[in-house]
């Protein structure tokens, strides 16, 4: 701001220099040519020597004029400066019309007493040449606006992608950021790597470690399974074997739970209808009710073990709650969906434990009591199988009383894999 | 017929003579072996009928170990772990092992698995060599060591273990009449699989899988009998 004032203030005064070197050309070749002149022919001259930016007319007397403007003592300087010849010539300066449109006007003594009187209209309109010289500014100010503007974004690139990266940290694959910027944001991001080794190397750590525990838990429940078997008392043995048996159960389920994000299992194109009515003749030879709706066969491409594991869990929980489990496939819709839903006619979920039970190790029932086997794990399994397939999971009581579980997955265009 | 050697690999000592007593009173001829180098000594010292090798054990991987031993010989393998993921079960069996027994078992449950795999070894053995990897019927491919079936478009079929077996009796008696108790005889070699289903359901289970949209199937049922598979076989 303050070098657009210094700016202006100094052409302005360049302006006047530009001026007063012209009108001192001026007044120096009129005087020059005036004196070479009979009286007669000077003022036919004086026309020929005047032009728009520069009238002159001559006369014998003084003209009258106004005091000089205090303005002009520096252009008459400046003037004198250019033209020395023009000195002691009583060469007075004033403006006619001061402010925008203002004439600088003069008397200049020749050298035989008479006089020459003299308009020069100021050759730069200031006010057309401030209007041109903001909009000069304002586009300069603009252009650096947007320069400051790019150099930010490309500071901050690097840190975009930081904070995108923290958000994933812990939810699978570790990804190291390149370090790009100035020399703070190396910095950073090199910390930021370092940290996001030091988490994921803290959560495999603590999932080896709790995976071989549950491993290792398996051989004594062997051992114990085989013993039991020597037991005479035929209820004894069937109690104890169930017990193992629930076990069992826990320690696959966390097991199952904690190979999440390493699971090496790749998608493979599959029949998700026959997958559903597998399931549902599971739940028939079990003794319940189980229907299957929808088609005879629907291709999706999707990890066959994770995502069985989840659609069982589902269906065999609402076997536990409910008599009858229905089972429907539709699909695949307009925007290449699927929807899977299975329902069963328990007493369903009470609203506000709706979002809860889909978390880990959280059963329902407060007491924990004889009835709820398991660790609470099968619905976060589920969730995060249908998760890692892009799909969707919600829960919903129906209105005419049960549950609803509602899957819905993406179609994947693959192309069928040869055998 | 002389008790059915078996051969136990297993490391940990309890467990080790617990399943050793439970099949010796149930009639088989069992030795022990608790790690690698004792399972290849015992191999050359005496004929084994089956194997059974716990994929656990220390200092080597029972995965690579079948997979040596595949190489070897043809005996029956049956994987016992306390691994028991469905990705290593599907692995184990691409391995050449013939079943997989989840940690903790009972004895009844390893005894029906023995009997079981030793049935269907004299089965496959019934059959010339050639021809047991896969076969084709109408588009659909079978692959018999990884016990999956392939429909026409391309997509993995859901079979359960006694649909899977009543598939491949089917396929190996392709255009013959079966009498359904036939069919009952040869699907009980998969005990311990809810198998009690009677074979009607079985077939309609099966028939609705393998149906397709014009509702072609290549079962037919031959009324008093039994069920024909009537679709052309390639082996492969």
């Amino acid at each position: 701001m303050a070098g657009t004032v210094l700016y202006d203030r100094a052409s302005r005064l360049r302006v006047r220099e530009d001026e007063a070197h012209r009108l001192a050309e001026h007044l120096a070749t009129a005087s020059n040519v005036i004196l070479q002149r009979s009286p007669e022919e000077r003022s036919i001259v004086v026309q020929r020597l005047s032009s728009k930016y520069f009238t002159v007319r001559w006369s014998l007397a003084p003209p009258l004029a106004p005091p000089m403007s205090a303005d002009l003592f520096e252009m008459r300087e400046q003037i004198i400066a250019w033209e020395p010849s023009l000195a002691n010539h009583g060469l007075q300066l004033y403006l006619r019309e001061p402010g925008r449109h203002s004439v600088v006007m003069g008397n200049f003594r020749l050298a035989d007493g008479s006089w020459l009187t003299f308009k020069a209209p100021q050759l730069v309109d200031e006010h057309k040449f401030r209007i041109g010289w903001i909009a000069m500014m304002l586009g300069v100010a603009i252009a650096l606006g947007l320069i400051a503007l790019l150099m930010i974004r490309w500071t901050l690139r690097p840190l975009r992608r930081l904070s995108a990266a923290a958000a994933r940290i812990g939810h699978g694959e570790q990804e190291s950021i390149p370090e790009m910027g100035g020399d703070e944001v190396r910095g950073l991001i090199r910390a930021f790597n370092e940290m996001q080794a030091r988490i994921h190397s803290l959560i495999e750590d603590r999932t080896e470690a709790l995976a071989a525990v549950g491993h290792d838990l398996r051989t004594p429940l062997s051992r114990i399974q085989l013993r039991s078997d020597e037991i005479d008392d035929p209820d004894l043995r069937k109690a104890i074997a169930g017990d193992i048996r629930e076990m069992g159960g826990m320690v696959s389920s966390l097991l199952a739970y904690l190979g999440g994000d390493n699971d090496p299992e790749q998608p493979q194109r599959l029949d998700i209808a026959v997958m559903a009515e597998t399931l549902v003749d599971e739940v028939i030879d079990a003794g319940h009710a189980g229907l299957y709706e929808g088609p005879m066969h629907l291709d999706v491409t999707l990890r066959p073990i994770g995502f069985k594991r989840a659609l069982r869990n589902i269906v065999e929980n609402a076997a536990k709650y409910g008599e009858n489990v229905l089972v429907t496939l539709t699909g695949p819709s307009s925007d290449k969906w699927i929807d899977l839903t299975v329902e069963d006619d328990g007493p369903g979920i009470a609203p506000e434990h709706l979002s809860d039970v889909l978390r880990p190790f959280v059963r329902l029932d407060p007491a924990r009591s004889r009835d709820t086997k398991g660790l609470g794990l099968g619905l976060a399994i589920a969730a995060r199988a249908i998760e890692r397939e892009g799909g969707e999971i919600m829960l919903a009581n129906r209105p005419k009383g049960g549950l609803r579980v509602h899957i819905r997955l993406p179609i994947r265009d693959e192309a069928p894999t040869q055998q | 017929m002389s008790a059915p050697n078996i051969l136990i690999v297993e490391d940990d000592p309890a467990l080790r003579t617990l399943a050793m007593r439970t099949l010796q009173q149930d009639g088989f001829a069992v030795r022990p072996a608790s790690s690698a180098p004792e399972m290849w000594n015992a191999l050359e010292e005496a004929p084994v009928d089956v194997v059974i090798l716990d994929v656990m054990l220390p200092g080597t991987s029972g995965l690579d170990l079948c997979r040596k031993l595949r190489q070897q010989s043809d005996v029956p393998i049956i994987f016992v772990s306390a691994k028991g993921t469905e990705v290593d079960r599907v692995i184990g069996l691409e391995l050449g092992a013939d079943d997989y027994l989840a940690k903790p078992f009972d004895a009844r449950e390893l005894t029906a698995r023995i009997r079981a795999v030793l049935r269907r070894g004299r089965m496959d053995r019934q059959h010339d060599g050639s021809g047991r990897r896969g076969a084709k019927f109408d588009g659909w491919t079978i692959n018999f060591p990884r016990r999956e079936v392939t429909s026409p478009t391309g997509a993995t079929v859901d079979l359960t273990g006694a649909e899977f077996d009543l598939l491949a009796s089917f396929v190996d008696n392709p255009q013959r009449v079966i009498a359904r108790e036939r069919l009952i005889e040869m699907s009980r070699t998969r005990l311990g699989e809810s198998s009690d289903r009677s074979i009607d359901v079985l077939v309609s289970r099966l028939r609705r899988k393998l149906g397709t949209s014009d509702g072609k199937v290549p079962i037919v049922t031959v009324r008093g009998i039994g069920y024909m598979f009537s679709a052309e076989v390639e082996r492969i």
